[in-house]
């Protein structure tokens, strides 16, 4: 056991740094309690002097077998026992020498003691170093020898000694075989108390009672010990109960391992160091398997490790050493501070997160002085006031009464002070304070970034020509495709026909009922004006610009052609074809369709043979379409949903536009089914036109809104644009340039810049460019109509106020 | 502080002029920087009454200063051109142009589309379908009313010539080659021009008089043959006797849109304006364009002028632009020409003076220009009560302007004698 525990004490000196070498020490002495308790046990039985010689020898051991004496419980002392040894010994001979005369005398009171009962072992020891005769050498040899030992060579005198000892009891040994494997109490493991009642202590191989050697009593004992100068390394073997006295190395492992020492005496401690892994790269490493695969991949915990470094780096969190010195600069150089905070910024309190000040008290006023002016004292009427509102003191305009004093040594104490403070605490804790964000944002930033109306030219920007001789309001224009001349159509019942550049008007022909819409026949080979006059369509031939066209178009529409068609009583009853008088073909009538409801609109299908008619009060006659070579006409929707507004024709593809109050729906004329709904997000469409290269619908409504759709995005409006502040009544894009108009009942016309790119992935660009305000407002209506050159950048307009206006580029 | 400055400091003048009789001698002057019109002419006719014991009474003379006349303060007038105060100016001098004089005022019964003055017979296409002769002293001569649509213009055969006979086009497709027995009321067509497709606008004689060429509606430009001898093989008018109907000579397409104006610039060449934002130089004899001038608006009328080969051209955005068409760089707008306030639907230049012409507007103002000064014309002449559609110089003596008040105004020009 104490060999074990001295290997182990050996690892752990080797390993454990001495920091924590107490601590070690501690346990080592634990370990080592056994063979402490052999020793202590018989040195209980007796306390010779001839232990004085190891004690004196190494005061160490002493101290521990001290320790041991006083209970084994002073575990403490063990880092005490570490004095300085060398002063402690010379002391120690220096008293023994003295003492030596005295110590025969002293037996008798050691005795004494000792019966006492070893209460005070320094006593003891004193007392009994000098009763052994044989020590007296020794000691003296020992005295030597630590003097020998200040100049080192005390630990090899000491082992001489021993190793004398050993030479004399070699014999003895010899017989002995109390090893751990030889067993000769069959017992086993347990406790030997358990055999203190018997005579015996176990039993041997054969079964045979071991008996307890012969107890003798103290004397016997003491006897022994002055006899036997073996007597100090004898111990009791639990087992067997026989004495054993320890072998020569047995004593020396002990001391060793008392000393701290490394048991094996044969171990070098002071060994050449053998670096085995040295920092060099060597030819031949002392390993040879080759390095492990990690050390060639890249650390995953390093990369961790960077990778926060870096995150930290960029997050601001740790500073490079670069912008550490820059902020200890800048640190030094904004070196001035302000004496007092200013009072207008909040107090930076650590803890508080966003502390909201207490709000300031008002600063007292004139009333508020001890000597007031006189028009701050309360006269009578105002003392009545304040009387009167004794009960409810809020509704007060002051909360106190000015009062005067002569002097400031006069004004007593303020009554309501501790009140009134209170009150303000009372307010400052129970009324929360919460910080009002407002947001400040300019009404600049939230208009989108548009290009410069300067850069879209060319566009309208100013009136050049008004039109003038209309007697009411002109509802509707159209101009002719090569720009020369114009046709509106008034509430006076006439339609006039104008030479744009000039202003003339070149023809007036009545048309009996209020016309709600013309529109020039897109095809150039026959001229042809579709009037929508009261319930009546006409198709006038103005009789202007080439007359070959216009004898063409006349002989076209002479006869009707024979047309062998049923028509269905549906149409009979929706619409006449009927010739015109003479009187009427004198003016230029040619056709005249009587429908059965009021016409508020009429448009040409592009080539010009197809024409579509809009009843709103039709109800499921609402809308027509007639053509032109077969005098024919046709109802295409069976059940439109909704009030009809207006209709229109694609301009390249067999399509068919129908707006209704709330929605736009687009047929396809062959399928003859509906191919889209387009939701206007509005309540009331007005107009619509559509883009000439047919992807774009702009529909106009009465509640304000003018909404760009892309046919090929969704049904949806792509944008709203709310440009005018009352109803939109018309809309107009033009044929070449990117803009498009509206008028509405404001009076205003807009004329913007509608571009369509025709990159699909590029959505349409929309700005507004310029508003004209020329016309008047005449019973709440503004503009009834705007249309485009068909070449310039030239839009024109007509209003209420009976005129036509033209803007120029 | 500065103006102080101003006034103090003295400028290096020296007078230059182009006219012999009011030569100075070539000494430079100092003259206060401020100076302006006024003072200048003080002191330029106390020095020439010193110089040349002729001159008697003073003469108003306007000053030319870095190309433009000079029509604010002499400093002001430098500043604005980022021009030196430190260097001597050479100030030209010329008399100044008097004041036209307004004559007399011809009432018609329709819009005057069309005006041409030649000797003392002022030729008038109106929009009732007439052609009228006026005598300049305001005598109604003769009149024809044979077209059936608007007269859109006229032009005599040969400048100032009236013997010659005269042509006159109309949006009834046609144009009409007229004889005209100087002095009587007798007017006799002779060829009937078919061939338009749609209106025609504008009509001009070539130098010679020997052809015609006409634009319009149908963007096609036509010349004709303009003499008044009878070819064998126009066939004879079916509606009046002795009348022939003639057809182009050449058609030639190449505008995209109207043509708003035509001028001969020999007997060869024809300037050509159109709609479509070009001015285009077309070979008479080879039917061809030969050079282009392409601009930003549409053009309403062009003037060319032989003595500076410039071209003048009045468009719908209040703007008459001078443009030289022998700059190789291209259509380069030499100078703008800004005081209407709205369209100008016609321009000419002045027959005389390679700087002067004459426009008129439908803000009922006719304006007297001089090239040099394109920020404000020399003379506004008003006295129309309706948009100006017409406005001719071709005699030198009379500035002469029709609108649609149905008015034809006659200026007397005071600077020519």
């Amino acid at each position: 056991m104490a060999k074990k525990g001295a290997r182990n004490k050996r690892k752990l000196e080797e390993h454990i740094p001495k920091k924590i070498e107490e601590e070690i020490n501690e346990e080592s002495d634990v370990e080592t309690d056994d063979l402490l308790n052999v020793i202590n046990n018989e040195e209980d039985a007796d306390s010779s002097d001839s232990d004085r010689d190891i004690e004196e020898s190494d005061g160490e051991v002493e101290d521990v077998l001290e320790s041991a004496t006083n209970g084994n419980d002073d575990d403490s002392d063990v880092e005490e026992e570490e004095d300085d040894a060398d002063e402690e010994e010379d002391d120690d001979v220096n008293e023994e020498e003295d003492d030596i005369d005295d110590e025969e005398d002293d037996v008798s009171s050691v005795e004494d003691e000792e019966n006492e009962g070893w209460t005070s072992s320094e006593n003891e020891e004193e007392e009994d170093k000098p009763k052994n005769g044989t020590s007296l050498s020794e000691t003296k040899s020992k005295t030597k020898s630590s003097k020998n030992k200040a100049d080192g060579g005390s630990v090899s005198s000491l082992t001489k000694l021993v190793k004398n000892d050993d030479n004399k009891e070699d014999d003895e040994y010899k017989n002995d075989s109390s090893d751990d494997e030889d067993i000769r109490n069959t017992v086993g493991n347990i406790p030997m108390k358990w055999y203190d009642e018997y005579k015996h202590i176990g039993y041997n191989w054969d079964g045979k009672k071991i008996l307890k050697p012969p107890q003798g009593d103290q004397l016997d004992e003491f006897l022994k010990k002055m006899e036997d100068p073996d007597f100090w390394r004898t111990v009791k073997d639990p087992q067997t109960g026989q004495d054993v006295v320890l072998s020569e190395q047995d004593i020396e492992l002990i001391r060793r391992i008392q000393a701290r020492r490394n048991p094996d005496a044969q171990f070098d401690e002071y060994a050449p160091w053998i670096e085995w892994f040295t920092s060099e790269v060597m030819q031949m490493p002392v390993r040879k398997f080759p390095e492990h695969k990690r050390s060639f991949l890249p650390s995953k915990s390093e990369a961790k490790k960077v990778s926060k470094l870096v995150h930290s780096l960029k997050m601001g969190w740790l500073k490079t050493l670069a912008e550490k010195e820059k902020e200890r600069t800048k640190k030094d150089a904004m070196n001035f501070y302000m004496l007092w905070e200013s009072d207008d910024q909040a107090e930076h309190m650590r803890r508080i997160y966003k502390h909201i000040s207490a709000p300031k008290r008002a600063l007292p006023g004139h009333a508020e002085s001890y000597n007031p002016p006189a028009e701050y004292l309360f006269n009578e009427k105002e003392m009545k006031l304040w009387k009167k509102y004794e009960e409810t003191p809020s509704k007060r305009k002051l909360h106190f009464l000015p009062q005067k004093y002569d002097s400031l040594r006069k004004v007593p104490s303020y009554s309501r002070f501790i009140k009134e403070r209170f009150l303000r605490c009372l307010d400052l804790y129970l009324c929360p304070r919460a910080i009002k964000m407002r947001l400040t944002i300019e009404p600049e930033d939230l208009v989108p970034k548009l290009p410069s109306p300067k850069d879209l030219q060319p566009f309208p920007s100013v009136q050049s020509i008004i039109y003038e001789g209309h007697s009411d309001m002109v509802r509707c224009i159209s101009v002719d495709k090569i720009g020369q001349y114009m046709v509106s159509g008034s509430d006076d019942t006439t339609i006039k026909i104008w030479e744009i550049n000039t202003g003339r008007c070149v023809k007036t022909i009545p048309v009996e009922g209020i016309v709600r819409s013309v529109e020039w026949c897109p095809n150039t080979a026959i001229n042809l004006i579709l009037v929508a006059a009261s319930n009546r369509v006409i198709l006038i031939n103005p009789n202007i610009g080439d007359y070959v066209v216009c004898e063409k178009t006349d002989e076209l529409l002479k006869e009707a052609p024979l047309s062998d068609l049923i028509i269905s009583d549906k149409v009979k009853t929706t619409v006449q074809w009927v010739d015109p008088t003479e009187e009427e073909y004198a003016k230029g009538f040619r056709l005249i369709l009587k429908h059965f409801k009021e016409v508020a609109q009429v448009t040409w299908h592009g080539k010009g043979d197809y024409f579509a008619t809009v009843m709103p009060e039709g109800a499921n006659k609402a809308v027509l379409i007639s053509q032109l070579s077969k005098r024919r006409s046709q109802i295409p929707l069976a059940k439109p949903k909704g009030l009809v507004q207006c209709v229109l024709f694609h301009p390249t593809r067999p399509m068919f536009f129908v707006a209704t109050q709330r929605h736009v729906r687009v047929y396809d004329l062959l399928k003859q089914a509906m191919v889209k709904k387009l939701t206007t997000e509005s309540k009331w469409v007005s107009k619509m036109d559509i883009h000439p290269g047919g992807d774009n619908l702009l529909v106009a409504t009465y509640d304000r809104k003018v909404l760009w759709f892309d046919l090929d995005l969704s049904t949806k409006p792509y944008q709203t644009l709310r440009l005018h502040p009352t109803a939109v009544r018309a809309i107009a894009y033009h044929k070449r340039y990117p803009l498009f108009a509206t008028g509405s009942d404001d009076t205003g016309v807009i004329v913007s810049h509608g571009m369509v790119y025709n990159d699909l992935l590029q959505n349409a660009l929309i700005v507004p460019l310029k508003r004209f305000e020329e016309h008047k407002r005449v019973n709440d209506f503004g503009v009834f109509d705007v249309k485009f050159h068909p070449h310039q950048p030239w839009v024109f307009s007509s209003g209420a106020d009976s005129t036509i206006r033209l803007h120029c580029n | 502080m500065n103006t102080e400055n101003l006034s103090e400091s003295q400028l290096q003048v020296k007078f230059i002029t182009k006219q012999e009789i009011y030569a100075v001698p070539d000494v430079p002057f100092s003259v206060p920087v401020n100076i302006n019109i006024k003072s200048l002419n003080k002191l330029l006719n106390e020095l020439l009454k010193e110089n040349n014991s002729n001159i008697i009474k003073s003469i108003d003379f306007d000053f030319i200063v870095l190309g433009e006349l000079l029509r604010v303060s002499l400093v002001e007038h430098l500043e604005e051109r980022n021009q030196s105060t430190e260097a001597t100016i050479e100030i030209e001098y010329v008399e100044r142009t008097q004041a036209p004089e307004p004559q007399d005022a011809l009432l018609h019964d329709d819009w005057v589309s069309s005006i041409q003055v030649a000797d003392k017979w002022i030729l008038t296409g109106c929009y009732d379908n007439t052609i009228n002769i006026w005598s300049i002293k305001g005598k109604h001569q003769a009149a024809s009313n044979k077209h059936t649509n608007c007269v859109r213009s006229v032009s005599w055969l040969k400048k100032g010539d009236p013997t010659k006979g005269f042509v006159s086009v109309s949006h009834d497709l046609t144009a009409i080659l007229w004889n005209w027995e100087v002095g009587t009321n007798d007017i006799q067509e002779h060829a009937i021009l078919k061939g338009h497709e749609r209106g025609i606008d504008t009509v001009s004689v070539s130098p010679d008089g020997t052809r015609l060429a006409t634009g319009g509606w149908d963007t096609h430009l036509k010349i004709w043959n303009a003499s008044l001898e009878t070819d064998n093989d126009e066939p004879p008018s079916k509606k009046t006797k002795g009348t022939f109907v003639r057809t182009p000579l050449v058609t030639v397409k190449g505008h995209k849109e109207t043509i708003s104006g035509s001028m001969w610039s020999d007997d060869k060449t024809i300037c050509t304006s159109s709609m479509d934002h070009t001015i285009k130089f077309w070979d008479a004899e080879m039917s061809s364009i030969k050079s282009e001038i392409v601009g930003q608006k549409a053009f309403l009328s062009l003037s060319w002028s032989p003595l500076n080969n410039m071209v003048l051209a009045s468009s719908a955005d209040r703007h008459i632009r001078l443009y030289d068409p022998r700059s190789i760089e291209g259509s380069i707008c030499k100078s703008t020409y800004t005081s209407h306030t709205l369209w100008v639907p016609t321009v000419t230049w002045s027959q005389y003076s390679e700087h002067l012409f004459m426009s008129g507007s439908y803000d009922k103002n006719v304006k007297l220009w001089d090239t040099r000064s394109p920020k404000a014309p020399l003379f506004d002449l008003s006295g129309h009560d309706g948009k100006v559609l017409c406005v001719d110089w071709s005699n030198n003596q009379y500035l002469v302007s029709g609108g649609t008040d149905n008015n034809v105004n006659i200026f007397k020009n005071n600077n020519y004698n």
